[in-house]
């Protein structure tokens, strides 16, 4: 996990979701998809990327953004990248 | 041939028979032979040339691709593939659009793309780019068998018009042979049933209307114009959604579900809400293709990056449906429609809500009439002879003139009639399919036996035989 426990990961991201989408109930998990948050659509979700990439200081390629399912595809996409940093 | 061609009426049983008399493990064999058959009746060569060209360049790309562990390496077979199914396409569809061009540059007078028709050319290239991609991002594993492969490019219910489907969701159904089930057998018949009833009773009375005022836009004034418009906007949902009851109709006798098209789009609230529920199977396919890797790609430059994907997006979207100044606009329209949709939609509760009307049930309403009117607006440019004559058409609506009402209406009084009832009839049931089931739930035995005998005849009283293929047939 690159020195980020997962647990960790999840709760900085799940931060990041209630900013973006404008909601603090959202409480994400691994299976997660664009179904089962309000308002999570094509629009939004570049902005959910940026964010992503702003706070973690990454960026993603176009082929792992476009293989990305659900939040758990987020997850292990972000984790590697800071592995592969340090 | 077409859903509504005799020769279809006597196809279909036949090649029902022998799928159900052969063993399960060949009837993939049945289907795919009965495609090319159903395919070769169109009497052009060429384009059996072309679905073979597309199906083999696809299905070496895609174990190409597989082969190799290597990301550039698969890119190149990935765009190689594309770039392929792309050309061919491309070759058939804008062969007019070169040759008129290269007619006037060098003064002959070549006539080759006149008796050319790309029929089914462009859904199947757009099957086969989506399989190549979906096998680049590792979302399916590349299908071995040739066979198989095959059959998910030319499965004949979806050969001529779609719907497009995902290698995904097709592939696994023409793998299993599925066994014969009377229930589906006979939602099958109904399905294919009620989109016969739509094309031949509604939308070609409809045609009569909208041909009448398209075809001489200029001796009619702003009214009769209007409800030219409204009388298209009507006829091409109801040509294209009875043609995608009548493949899925077909599509479940052999035990093969295919994907729904629409789901009342003329109910949208919205231009985004329109998209996600007109031609669905073709706008998932320039969304997941055209729409995302654009605007990922262009995520540094904020609401402007997805504003200029979205333009660019129905800019294509126009242009695949054909090489005319027309199709542009259209598609510009609705990319103009998305893009300015992007910077109004933060704003868009607070004016509601400062107007008072945010919890307002009229305001929905409000919303389907808007939407409403700006797709239809943009089905002028879609539906006219040139631009000069959408020009026309959306220039004198405004002064709403009377002239040439009454000769608009004159071609079927009778036949005014039984399209307005035709429409209440429909107007729960096709606007909102779930209606239609329950429609059908309620009623049982005699009473189901008797609605089918109304609707049966009142296809073949009210029904206009033998007239030109389906809209979505030419892209």
């Amino acid at each position: 996990m690159g020195g980020l426990k997962e647990m960790e990961l999840q709760e900085r991201l799940n931060a990041i979701f209630c900013e973006v989408f404008d909601d603090e109930e959202i409480s994400i998990a691994p299976e997660t998809t664009s179904n089962d948050i309000d308002g999570w659509d094509s629009l939004t979700h570049v902005n959910l990327i940026t964010s992503i990439e702003t706070r973690f200081d990454i960026r993603f390629t176009q082929k792992e953004m476009l293989k990305q399912r659900n939040v758990g595809d987020l997850m292990a996409d972000i984790s590697r990248k800071l592995a592969e940093r340090q | 041939m077409s859903f509504t061609s005799l020769s279809y009426f006597l196809f279909l049983p036949a090649i029902y028979l022998i799928f159900h008399l052969t063993p399960q493990r060949w009837r993939w064999l049945v289907l795919l032979l009965g495609s090319y058959l159903f395919y070769a009746t169109l009497k052009a060569p060429y384009l059996l040339a072309a679905l073979f060209t597309i199906t083999s360049v696809s299905y070496l790309c895609a174990i190409g691709m597989a082969a190799n562990e290597d990301d550039g390496t698969r890119k190149r077979w990935l765009w190689g593939g594309s770039f392929a199914c792309v050309a061919v396409l491309a070759l058939f569809k804008y062969l007019p659009f070169f040759e008129s061009g290269m007619n006037q540059l060098f003064g002959i007078n070549a006539t080759l793309s006149q008796t050319l028709i790309s029929i089914g050319v462009s859904y199947y290239s757009f099957q086969a780019i989506s399989y190549l991609a979906d096998v680049y991002l590792e979302i399916e594993t590349p299908e071995r068998h040739l066979g198989h492969y095959a059959l998910y490019l030319a499965f004949f219910p979806k050969l001529l018009q779609g719907p497009i489907e995902r290698a995904g969701d097709l592939l696994p159904q023409l793998k299993s042979g599925s066994p014969f089930d009377y229930d589906r057998a006979r939602s099958g018949m109904l399905l294919f049933a009620w989109g016969l009833f739509k094309k031949v009773v509604v939308a070609d009375r409809l045609a009569l209307y909208a041909d009448q005022i398209f075809n001489n836009v200029h001796l009619y004034g702003g009214i009769p114009l209007l409800l030219g418009c409204y009388a298209y906007a009507l006829q091409i949902y109801f040509d294209f959604s009875a043609c995608t009851d009548m493949a899925r109709g077909t599509g479940r006798l052999f035990g093969i579900n295919l994907s729904e098209n629409f789901n009342s789009p003329y109910l949208s609230t919205s231009i985004a809400d329109f998209w996600r529920r007109w031609h669905i199977s073709f706008s998932r396919w320039i969304l997941d293709y055209i729409f995302r890797p654009l605007q990922l790609g262009w995520r540094d430059w904020g609401q402007a990056g997805t504003a200029l994907a979205l333009v660019l997006t129905f800019l294509v979207s126009g242009i695949w449906h054909g090489a005319t100044w027309g199709f542009v606009v259209w598609g510009l329209l609705h990319g103009l429609y998305l893009a300015a949709s992007t910077y109004y939609r933060p704003y868009q509760k607070k004016l509601h809500k400062r107007l008072g009307v945010a919890k307002s049930p009229l305001l929905k309403w409000w919303q389907v009439f808007v939407t409403f009117h700006l797709v239809t607006f943009a089905w002028v440019f879609f539906r006219a002879a040139s631009l000069a004559d959408a020009w026309y058409v959306v220039s004198t609506i405004p002064r709403l003139g009377m002239r040439g009402i009454s000769d608009f209406l004159d071609p079927g009084k009778r036949g005014l009639m039984v399209t307005l009832l035709c429409l209440a009839l429909l107007g729960m049931g096709a606007l909102r399919p779930q209606a239609v089931s329950l429609v059908k739930s309620s009623f049982s035995g005699r009473g189901r036996w008797l609605c089918y005998y109304v609707f049966a005849m009142l296809t073949v009283i009210c029904g206009i035989f033998g007239k030109a293929g389906f809209i979505y047939g030419r892209f």
